[in-house]
């Protein structure tokens, strides 16, 4: 029985980190229209950042944690500004704008490497451990589940309650429609860079904080997001929110039966079965677009 | 001069060129959105380094098996994945990578894990025997493909990749013709890998690093799409432009994500202000 | 014995909520020229679409030549003898005009040369199409489906884009068609071609067929007017 709360306490711990992950990763596909996969390097840079700021300058906490996020949000949009608006401008197409988002991770994975060596990283602080019936949680990752669920409401209040959300909600319905009624479009895709940019920087200091610090991590962490919202149904608040929890949950009880070193693999397969057999997730509609 | 550096690079530049030929051959003629085509790369090497280790195969031989090997993986992947929209198709290969990442860090009664396999040194004891054998391949593989694209097979290639509903309009079998472009990349790409394990007598997990990806469509969209002489001078234009950060005196630590950088960096600056690269007739879709 | 080449059966086909054809039947004259016309959005494209196998119906059956073709793949009818141009014209744009043909027929040049001189473009076939002009690349596409074998060939809005003379030499390469014993039918908003060239004319409207007959009954009948000059 402890070994089953166990499983599932990790389960929504890795699900929540997951869809920290996802959530910027599903915010710009559906409103900006391309599949980013430098969120997972932002992710991993704000991690860093907390770790510069915090254990190497030893900033106070939350000072530390602000400015990571700020730089984030920089990155982000001087990312967007530097490219993504450019490929706009160029009417390039989301492919295009997808392998330039592979460069921008490998360009920022490299950048992370020069400055703080391949060393393994972490940012230590007091951590209290839990226990829940027989089964331990720890401080931080008592955060991560809150603020996973707190971000999603969030996000949701934002979409559906304000007036920037509904405008996001109507840029990503039919773009051409939203501009005759007077939505700007550039204001919307730099509105969605700031915000998932923030989102990154939020889930990067709690992810550094509870994972070790390590250059490539971007990498794998936005792979899981990416399966998470295919999983889920891509560009769907549910779905992003039931991908990731799924994913966590398949991957913890799915390793009592296969060695620890399959974890990833699992999320891997999981993400290949889906993407050729049921692209448009659990949630997802099939479409006729879906289909050559 | 130093001979020996020249003749490494040389060598590393030939095998590049077959696999970049063969990338153009799915992405820039055929218009398929050929992510994973490191994967199969890395399968056509770990194919080939086991098969002479395990199995005691002649290298030659061992050679053309994972190319044939790789090609069979490719066509089998197509099955599924070319009925889906390009976006997917594009989504499925890269994950390819993942999955063989994946598998090659942890099936470790086969591949040995991040410990990595050695393979056999080729034939040639000698480098410049092998930089000869090398050259000679890319040759060859620039010839094959060259008429391959000026065939009815490539015009129906290219006629997919410009307007896949017209093709079907007039009668082409638009499957089966996307599984061949596949099946053809894939085996000069199993090939590629095979070389660069027979070369550098190792291979392991990091072949399927994402940076390798991106300096190979570095290469491809800096040379430009769907010209295979464009192809080779993207090839030799970003080995020239990084291979001299080697002199200015960076430490070996940072030479690594230096290069990366710069790869990562000229196609961004390719794809924003120069889509079409060198010598590129098409625009990626 | 007039044998239909081409019937469709009780056809359905709904997008969303919205019925785009509804119980369309018909049946084609071989070696007829039939045009479709009707308002915008009677259905005309959708049902060129479900014939050519881009889209499945949801209900009815298509037969050509005897053989039933509703589910069958966009080449596999094809290459059972259908040729087709799109509303808006599709060519392989990074290709030259002699690839484009070679596509729809293994032609040698001199061929290819005289066809497109008879629709008056003299452009050289190394020309890759997306240097020509719309009207031209018309032209071209008429051209390929043209080159392409078949027995029934469909176009959808041949007219359009086309200049007096190249309307002109579209009428002639009917005609001749004709005389071939080759099958047409053709999607028109050009009210005198349809009337001059057509042996018989279908009406759609809202998905559905509303009157078939020759041009001179239709060109009278109220119904017809009533539903494009509308209600």
């Amino acid at each position: 029985m402890s070994v089953f709360l166990q499983l599932l306490i990790n389960g929504l711990i890795a699900g929540s980190i997951y869809s920290l992950v996802a959530a910027g990763f599903s915010l710009t596909y559906s409103v900006n229209k391309f599949m980013n996969f430098a969120h997972g390097a932002m992710i991993a840079f704000s991690g860093y950042m907390m770790f510069n700021f915090f254990s190497k300058y030893r900033q106070g906490f939350v000072l530390a944690f602000l400015l990571a996020i700020l730089c984030t949000a920089a990155l982000g949009l001087a990312a967007d500004f530097l490219v993504y608006r450019q490929l706009r401008k160029r009417k390039a197409s989301t492919t295009i704008q997808l392998i330039a988002s592979l460069a921008l991770l490998t360009m920022i994975n490299s950048c992370i490497l020069l400055f703080f060596s391949s060393d393994v990283r972490s940012i230590k602080i007091a951590n209290p451990v839990y226990i829940v019936m027989d089964a331990r949680i720890t401080m931080v990752q008592a955060v991560i589940i809150l603020t996973a669920i707190l971000m999603m409401a969030v996000l949701w209040l934002v979409a559906f309650k304000t007036k920037i959300g509904k405008a996001m909600r109507a840029i990503s319905d039919n773009k051409e429609v939203a501009q005759t009624v007077g939505i700007n479009p550039e204001k919307i895709y730099l509105s969605c860079a700031l915000i998932s940019s923030v989102l990154a920087g939020i889930g990067g200091v709690l992810i550094g904080i509870e994972q070790n610090l390590y250059p490539q991590m971007g990498v794998m962490l936005i792979v899981k997001g990416f399966a998470a919202t295919v999983m889920g149904g891509l560009g769907l608040i549910q779905g992003t929110i039931f991908g990731s929890y799924l994913l966590g949950m398949v991957e913890n009880f799915g390793i009592w039966y296969l060695p620890s070193g399959y974890k990833d693999a699992i999320s891997f397969v999981l993400l290949f079965l889906f993407l050729l057999f049921r692209p448009y997730g659990i949630f997802g509609k099939k479409r006729r677009e879906d289909v050559a | 001069m130093n001979y020996d550096y020249l003749i490494h690079i040389g060598i590393l530049t030939a095998i590049y060129m077959i696999n970049a030929f063969s990338f153009n051959l799915s992405l820039g003629y055929t218009g398929l959105i050929n992510l994973g085509q490191m994967a199969l790369f890395g399968f056509g090497a770990y194919a080939s380094a086991l098969l002479t280790r395990l199995l005691g195969m002649n290298v030659w031989v061992a050679m053309f098996i994972a190319g044939l090997m790789t090609m069979v993986l490719g066509m089998v992947l197509a099955l599924p994945a070319l009925r889906l929209k390009k976006d997917y198709l594009a989504l499925v290969m890269l994950g390819l990578s993942f999955i063989l990442y994946a598998l090659s860090k942890n099936w470790i009664s086969l591949t040995r894990g991040s410990l990595g396999l050695p393979g056999t040194v080729k034939l040639f004891k000698s480098n410049l025997n092998f930089l000869i054998a090398a050259i000679l391949i890319a040759i060859i593989t620039y010839v094959v493909l060259k008429k391959i694209v000026n065939s009815k097979l490539g015009l129906v290639f290219q006629a997919i990749r410009d307007d896949e509903l017209s093709a079907a309009v007039l009668g082409k079998d638009i499957f089966i013709s996307k599984a061949i472009a596949l099946g053809i990349s894939a085996f000069f790409a199993g090939v590629a890998g095979s070389l660069l394990a027979h070369y550098l007598t190792f291979i392991d997990p990091s072949i399927f690093d994402l940076s390798q990806l991106v300096i190979l469509l570095s290469m491809l969209i800096v040379g430009g799409l769907a010209s295979l002489e464009g192809t080779a001078l993207g090839v030799l234009a970003i080995v020239l432009i990084t291979e001299p950060l080697r002199f200015i005196g960076f430490s070996p630590v940072l030479l690594g994500p230096m290069r990366e950088i710069i790869y990562a960096a000229l196609l961004l600056i390719i794809l924003i202000y120069r889509p079409r690269g060198l010598l590129g007739k098409v625009d990626i879709d | 014995m007039i044998e239909k080449i081409l019937s469709v059966d009780n056809v359905h086909k709904s997008f969303g909520g919205v019925k785009a054809v509804d119980s369309c039947s018909f049946s084609i004259d071989d070696g007829k020229i039939t045009a479709l016309i009707g308002p915008n959005g009677a259905g005309k494209t959708t049902i060129f679409n479900i014939i050519t196998g881009i889209i499945s119906p949801d209900n009815g059956k298509i037969s050509f030549m005897n053989h039933d073709i509703t589910r069958l793949s966009v080449s596999r009818i094809a290459l059972s003898g259908m040729s087709r141009t799109f509303q808006q014209a599709r060519l392989f744009r990074y290709l030259t005009i002699r690839e484009n043909l070679l596509l729809a027929k293994r032609a040698n040049d001199e061929e290819m040369k005289s066809l497109l001189a008879s629709f008056h473009c003299y452009k050289t076939l190394d020309t890759v199409v997306s240097e020509l002009s719309y009207g031209q690349q018309r032209i071209i596409e008429l051209a390929r489906a043209l080159l392409f074998p078949h027995k029934l060939l469909m176009l959808d809005e041949p007219t359009a884009g086309l200049n007096q003379r190249a309307r002109h030499e579209l009428k002639l390469v009917l005609r001749r068609l004709r005389k071939e014993k080759k099958t047409v039918l053709l999607i028109e908003h050009d009210m005198d071609f349809v009337m001059d060239m057509s042996d018989e004319i279908i009406v759609m409207a809202e998905g559905r067929v509303l009157r078939k007959g020759r041009p001179a009954k239709i060109r009278n009948d109220p119904k017809v007017l009533e539903v494009y000059l509308g209600k």
